[in-house]
């Protein structure tokens, strides 16, 4: 078990991060080496100034509001509950002052953000067992949800599950010395691996992993192309 | 399917992977917010007519030769060989597909359904499995283009036979015939303008008819506007019609190129001329032009039935074009009502993309998909349905017919023409 436990939240991590980031910049690089398209491919009438609309329609989602606003409900909770996550994961480093600027405790959320994320994926995901989108859907679809969905899910419930101890195992101080470690590539699995909920962080990292690794290769690329688009189709 | 003519297609596919292109085949998370935007599902709801399906076909194609994920686990993301029958799908996908656009702006990231069905016409043209009337209307149109010094003889003759026409609608002065002006000028170097007609008397009469009211110092160009190379998706043949003209043009030193009522004409030339001496216009901002400089004066009178315009996709969403007809409506005194509250979510006619140029073939499919396009018109209770676009004027008239709809199909230009006041 402790070597299991030794594979997921050290080589694998590793060769997470690894994948995702030679894989994305891999692949943004073979975007942007593509030829110009000769002329526009704008939609008019046009607003001006386009990159104020161009923030619009990428951060706000607009177009997904205007015709389907049930599904940009969940979109919108979904991608600022990620965002939180992410700001989340890395004070979990180190303190930050800038992402004190709205002072508030480490980890951000208590496990309800964790929660409030796997309902929309639970609708991202039931929503693609009904036609039309079920037409559309390709299995990469499914995985990707169900990957998000084990990560976070056993991601946000460390918390909870630490209040069956008197909440003193695994705080906010063992994470830090754990992440420090491998940031400084001395890896130390010492703070993490006590008896109890540490399985939960470990199925979270192997699923958290999972999906770090398939980033590159998948749709959700998307977080770093919906900005160029929106461009191409403001002018 | 042989190896070698799949290896050419895959290169064909490659010649098209621009960086627009490469991001809308990457980015799609067939979230389907695009599904009801576009008319042929919306007028029969089958998964095959949603835009993210149709893109699907060629996506499916992209993964398979281009993606690591598509060689490593095809599964993942469903990816497809390239064989006889993704060739059938990438028919039905193309030719079901109008490229209207207007599933481009439900998308989140604007993802162009239009340019991914270009690469589908290209795979069939490749395949040999192209719409064979297509190809043959372009050929056409360029052989025509390369013999037109034998042509041009017969072709101002034709000219000739109109010019009483284009006088009833507009009497010249004495003095302007003695100067040597003609109703249909043609050939005039240094003129300002040169307008692009298509082949038939109803896109040169009234609008030779108006220029003359106007006192516009214009020319006519020897070329038909119409481009079946972008029908066709035939990026060679697109180019080599659109050449002729700009070449034209050049060679007038006009300061204007002024496009007829076709709406794929009026894109190509304004959207692909790339930088030129001479400004691109549709002849409806130019008769908006007119109106608006007093240069035209228009009987208001004229128009007592309840109207409605149609804005053809590829000269409004695609081009632009949007305040100009209102305004030339307007000026017409027309009762008019407006199809869609917001012009960019006008519902295609369904015969563009080549469609009402395929003509019988494609008759019934068209008329089933533009389901949407009749109820939208009914329910504004017009009784002329104006447009600027002769593809689209095609289709309406088909449409009108088919629903049994209490409405005439006018074009807008002749609208102007017939208010001409002396
Ligand atoms: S709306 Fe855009 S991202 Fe969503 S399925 Fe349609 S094309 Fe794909
Ligand atoms: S471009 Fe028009 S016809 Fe083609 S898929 Fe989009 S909405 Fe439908």
């Amino acid at each position: 078990m402790d070597t299991i436990y030794y594979l997921v939240l050290v080589p694998m991590i590793y060769l997470a991060f690894f994948v995702f980031s030679v894989g994305t910049i891999i692949r943004l690089i073979n975007i942007w080496r593509k030829p110009k398209f000769p002329t526009t491919l704008q939609i008019y009438p046009e607003k001006k100034p386009s990159w104020l609309w161009t923030l619009f329609d990428t951060f706000l989602l607009n177009s997904a509001r205007r015709h389907n606003p049930v599904l940009w409900f969940f979109l919108m909770v979904f991608h600022f509950c990620f965002l939180l996550l992410i700001i989340g994961h890395l004070e979990l480093i180190k303190d930050f002052r800038i992402l004190q600027i709205i002072e508030h405790e480490i980890f951000l959320g208590k496990g309800f953000i964790g929660l409030i994320l796997s309902i929309s994926l639970i609708f991202f995901l039931f929503r693609r067992f009904v036609s039309p989108t079920k037409d559309l859907s390709v299995p990469e679809d499914y995985y990707l949800l169900i990957l998000l969905f084990l990560a976070v899910i056993f991601g946000s419930e460390m918390d909870w599950a630490r209040t069956l101890y008197g909440y003193e195992e695994m705080g906010v101080e063992d994470y830090r010395g754990y992440l420090m470690s491998l940031f400084l590539l001395k890896p130390d699995i010492s703070f993490v691996d006590a008896p109890g909920h540490s399985f939960m962080l470990v199925l979270h990292v192997f699923f958290a992993n999972l999906f770090l690794m398939f980033f590159p290769f998948s749709k959700i690329i998307h977080s770093f192309l919906s900005l160029p688009l929106n461009k191409l189709r403001r002018g | 399917m042989e190896e070698k003519l799949r290896e050419e297609l895959i290169k064909l596919f490659e010649s098209k992977l621009s960086k627009p292109m490469q991001m809308y085949l990457e980015t799609c998370s067939r979230c389907g917010i695009c599904t009801p935007a576009c008319h042929a599902y919306a007028s029969m709801p089958q998964a095959k007519y949603t835009p993210a399906y149709r893109a699907e076909v060629v996506r499916r194609i992209f993964k398979k030769y281009f993606k690591l994920q598509g060689k490593i686990a095809p599964a993942l993301g469903a990816a497809k060989v390239l064989d006889e029958n993704t060739l059938d799908e990438l028919y039905e996908a193309a030719y079901s597909c109008t490229g209207c656009r207007r599933c481009m702006v439900y998308c989140p990231f604007g993802i162009d359904t239009q340019q991914i069905m270009s690469i589908a016409k290209l795979l069939l043209i490749g395949a040999n499995a192209e719409p064979e009337l297509l190809t043959m209307l372009a050929d056409v149109s360029v052989s025509k283009g390369e013999g037109i010094e034998d042509m041009k003889e017969s072709f101002m003759q034709g000219l000739k036979r109109l010019e009483d026409q284009v006088l009833e609608k507009w009497k010249m002065e004495a003095g302007e015939m003695e100067a040597g002006e003609t109703p249909i000028p043609i050939d005039v170097e240094g003129a300002d303008l040169l307008y692009v007609a298509l082949a038939g008397a109803h896109s040169i009469i009234p609008a030779a008819a108006v220029f003359n009211a106007a006192g516009e110092k214009w020319t006519l160009s020897f070329f038909e506007a119409v481009n079946f190379g972008a029908f066709v998706g035939d990026p060679t043949k697109t180019k080599l019609i659109l050449d002729r003209i700009v070449n034209e043009a050049n060679r007038l030193k006009v300061k204007e190129v002024c496009i007829c009522e076709c709406g794929t004409a009026f894109r190509v030339m304004k959207q692909m001329s790339g930088s030129q001496p001479f400004e691109v216009s549709s002849i409806t901002d130019v008769h908006a032009k007119y109106i608006r400089e007093g240069k035209i004066k228009l009987d208001k009178s004229k128009l007592n039935l309840p109207v409605t315009y149609h804005d053809p996709c590829q000269i409004a969403r695609n081009g632009g074009v949007i305040d100009a007809p209102r305004y030339v409506l307007q000026q017409l005194g027309a009762d008019y009502r407006e199809l869609s509250a917001d012009p960019k979510y006008n519902w295609c006619c369904g015969g563009g993309g080549g469609l009402v140029a395929m003509g019988d073939e494609t008759h019934d499919f068209r008329m089933k998909s533009a389901k949407v396009k009749a109820d939208q018109v009914q329910q504004t209770e017009a009784k002329i349905l104006a447009t600027a676009c002769e593809n689209c004027h095609a289709q309406l008239s088909d449409i009108s017919k088919h629903y049994n709809m209490d409405v005439e199909v006018k074009y807008l230009s002749s609208m102007v023409a017939d208010a001409l006041i002396q």
